[in-house]
């Protein structure tokens, strides 16, 4: 085995490393950080449009570009997450809790360089991780029915309360809120519109790029601007500041090792792994942090964890597609088109019947990992510099790509009418003190909730111990009920309110 | 008359689409010349979607047949009838042209309450671009080696017999095998064909209909294996596998089948010559490899046997709808 992985990853890199593909890696990457730092212009568009253009290239050169831009954007996304506090995608929401509130206090330099590094950990450990366990771990997740995926949904929503730091029952409230959102649209079991109140723009559903940049961007702006003396970000260019201190890496190794370690593993699974992998990640660190308080208020940990897990969980998440052909998310669908479009049916034959191509691929990963960390390291005292553009001319721009970003998903008037709502929206929760982070996690987790739960019943004829009886879903349970225990316990109680108050 | 020096109209990128409104606003280009701006290719999905492969794969093709700018423009919502008024609402000179499933467009006049057009009389159909069909699909391991087998064995099994569908079509080709057959098997409603694929493994569904590319690649891969096509004839891609009549069960016939639509009132000169384009494309090897890739024929057509198929589909799906139960929204 040990031998094999190897010789494998051998033949991958010998595949991998001609001046061709390192080329194409690199414009990946490139491509993948500018569309990252853009917020609103997620991967996938970039993706879909650039896919004619690699029909003419040769396979591993245009899967290898194509990946580069998906790290590239998973990189991107949390530049701006610090920054500026736009999320550029869903895994980086969490990142800006604490990664935004290090940038406000001039920490802006250390927040992007563990974010890099802690990536760049991760992204090693994940490629290592498919080429010596990816195909049995595929079996693993072959067994997740759909009771199973119910279960795991309730734990990550229960464990989303956890995340806020103010009161259990604005955040139990803010889950439901964002549960109630994620049902607007078209059921999945009866084919009928709800929430939709005749407008067609909503039968498909709340897109999720005008509600975050709404709750999140705007609601930014805002709130920046409503002081009366426009905030100047601390900002400082001496290198010393711009780089981690010795205190931050001792405060971040440990969370990169576990945030890597749960990425790596919920990545694996169908469905908002990489998501439900930053999310997970920040509820452990807090849990396990000496000291909670810091946690919302600039902890290194908060963004070196989830950055991590988000990263393991990307690299992860190219298991099931390379060994079962099941595309995990919307990207991987593309990556998965792009494969049959060069006549390479994605799935364990590739593995046997294609070796360059499967190693290639999984070692272009690592090579991939390397050189964003090169081309994000430098450009981290440019980024802070951009801090110390006044207000008064940063806001307009941000507010432009914003609206670009948003218009360009998909041409639509009322995303942008969307956004403004959500953003007006997330204006009121914040002066009730109600946080966005637990109703995005509602909005992407409850939708998958309800239809596994009713598959699930509509398999089992309507019996509800269908998720008592398969062991997967039963442990999840277990542990849903050790999370709600922790909540509730007197105890736990006291100390949550002397942490935050 | 066209007025524009000639000059502007080589210059590529704004100064090209600024020339092409200077020349929509002075004087109606004549059918002879077109075309005389970029053209619009409009998708109904959001990019990166299977149908945005497709559309962006005919505008590459069609780019260098043209010799134009094609663009493609992703219209997306309310199941491709948000493109499709805009479509039918666009100027009638065959620089809009909806590149979508026809089928789909006909099946909405019924699935909607209010559909926004007449389908077949506010489009027209320009030319085909390929033909699908839906997948009978038990698992790899499944004991069911035909579809006869199949049904016997679900009438055996009652009402604890499950399977799998994922969208409307396969919705539709389910309930009208189990009215054909009068067997009462239990419907599982899956978001994408992907979430079924742990359920068919375990044996929690005993069949699905599914659509071409993922029975495909799952059947390559030996997770699952096909039973019969929804199509009146065989596939050419598929030549082996039979056809849901001629497997036992007649009168169960869906076809999906992407088309290029343009405005209703487009001087036939100019659906003649989308029409030559297409057709040119489909001809190539290189467009049979890409479309059999998906699971899928070319489908070379004039605009009038397009139209006639599109307005059968139209008055057929009426019937689809109602047989499964399906409430308009």
């Amino acid at each position: 085995m040990g031998f094999d992985l190897f010789q494998n990853l051998a033949t991958g890199f010998g595949a991998a490393v001609s001046l061709k593909n390192l080329g194409f890696a690199l414009i990946g990457c490139l491509l993948g950080t500018l569309i990252g730092v853009l917020p609103g212009i997620g991967p996938i568009p970039t993706i879909a449009m650039l896919l004619p253009i690699t029909f003419g290239l040769d396979p591993l050169s245009s899967l290898i570009m194509l990946a580069g831009i998906y790290y590239g954007a998973q990189y991107g996304g949390s530049t701006t997450s610090i920054l500026v506090n736009i999320p550029g995608e869903a895994a980086s929401i969490v990142t800006c809790i604490d990664g935004h509130q290090m940038a406000k206090q001039g920490r802006a330099g250390a927040a992007l360089a563990v974010a890099a590094l802690g990536s760049f950990f991760a992204g090693c450990v994940g490629t290592v991780f498919i080429a010596a366990f990816g195909p049995p771990l595929a079996a693993i997740a072959q067994e997740f029915n759909s009771p199973d995926y119910f279960s795991l949904m309730v734990l990550g929503l229960v464990t989303a309360v956890i995340l806020a730091h103010g009161s259990v029952i604005k955040a139990i409230g803010m889950v439901l809120v964002g549960l109630l959102l994620g049902l607007v649209g078209t059921d999945v079991n009866s084919g009928l519109t709800r929430y939709t109140f005749g407008i067609s723009e909503l039968w498909d559903g709340i897109d999720f790029v005008p509600l975050v940049i709404g709750m999140f961007g705007i609601v930014e702006i805002i709130r920046n601007l409503e002081r009366s003396t426009l905030p100047r970000a601390q900002f400082s260019a001496r290198l010393k500041d711009l780089w981690p201190s010795r205190k931050d890496f001792d405060a971040s190794w440990r969370a990169v090792l576990r945030g890597t370690a749960l990425g790596s593993l919920l990545g694996i699974l169908p469905g908002g792994g990489a998501v439900l992998a930053a999310f997970a990640s920040y509820t452990l660190e807090k849990k396990v942090a000496k000291d909670p308080s810091r946690f919302g208020n600039g902890a290194i940990e908060g963004v070196a964890g989830p950055e991590s897990a988000n990263n393991a969980a990307s690299q992860t998440s190219f298991i099931p597609l390379l060994t079962l052909g099941l595309p995990s998310n919307a990207i991987m669908a593309l990556m998965m088109g792009a494969m049959i479009i060069q006549g390479i049916q994605p799935g364990s034959a590739v593995m046997t019947k294609r070796p360059d191509l499967f190693w290639g691929m999984v070692a272009s990963m690592w090579i991939g990992n390397l050189m964003l960390l090169v081309i994000n390291l430098p450009l981290i005292g440019i980024w802070v510099r951009l801090l110390s553009v006044p207000y008064r001319l940063l806001y307009p721009a941000i507010l432009l790509f914003c609206v670009i970003g948003i218009y360009s998903t998909n041409t639509n008037i009322a995303q942008l009418v969307l956004c403004a709502a959500f953003a007006v929206f997330g204006y009121v929760l914040l002066r009730f003190g109600c946080e966005p982070a637990p109703l995005v996690l509602g909005f992407i987790l409850g939708p998958l909730m309800e239809e596994n739960l009713r598959r699930s019943l509509v398999i089992s004829r309507g019996d509800p111990m269908v998720f008592i009886e398969r062991p997967i879903s039963a442990i999840l349970l277990a542990a849903t009920v050790a999370v709600i225990a922790l909540i509730v316990l007197p105890q736990f109680r006291k100390t949550r309110e002397e942490a935050f108050q | 008359m066209n007025i524009a020096p000639k000059w502007l109209l080589h210059c590529a990128g704004p100064a090209a689409a600024l020339a092409a409104a200077v020349c929509a606003m002075t004087t109606d280009a004549r059918a002879q010349d077109y075309p005389t701006q970029d053209i619009r290719f409009m998708c109904g999905f959001p990019a990166g979607s299977g149908a945005d492969v497709l559309v962006r794969y005919m505008a590459e093709k069609v780019r260098p047949v043209a010799n134009r700018t094609v663009i493609v423009e992703n219209k997306v919502g309310a199941a491709g009838n948000i493109a499709a008024e805009h479509t039918a609402r666009a100027k009638p000179d065959g620089h809009t042209v909806y590149v979508h499933a026809a089928s789909a467009i006909a099946a909405n006049m019924h699935l909607f309450k209010k559909p926004p057009i007449d389908a077949a009389k506010d489009l027209q159909i320009a030319a085909g671009v390929n033909k699908q069909p839906f997948m009978v699909m038990v698992a790899a391991g499944s004991p069911y080696k035909t579809l006869a087998e199949l049904t016997a064995a679900m009438k055996q099994k009652g009402d604890k017999a499950s399977y799998a569908q994922s969208n409307t079509s396969g919705k539709v080709m389910g309930e009208l095998y189990k009215q054909v057959t009068g067997i009462k098997a239990v419907e599982v409603a899956y978001r994408t064909a992907n979430d079924s694929l742990n359920d068919f493994a375990s044996g929690v569904v005993d069949y699905g209909m599914m659509d071409p590319v993922f029975a495909l690649s799952h059947t390559r891969a030996g997770r699952l294996r096909m039973l019969a096509v929804s199509t009146a004839e065989r596939m050419q891609a598929l030549p082996e596998l039979p056809t849901m009549a001629e497997a036992g069960v007649p009168g169960v016939e869906l076809l999906t089948w992407f088309a290029a639509m343009v405005p209703a009132g487009t001087p036939k000169p100019v659906v003649e010559t989308l029409n030559k384009w297409f057709n040119q494309v489909l001809a190539t090897d290189d467009a049979k490899k890409f479309l059999n890739s998906f699971g899928g024929d070319p489908f070379i057509t004039t605009p009038e046997d397009g139209q006639a198929l599109f307005r059968k589909h139209v008055k057929d799906w009426e019937g689809h709808v109602r047989a499964a139960g399906i409430e308009p929204q």
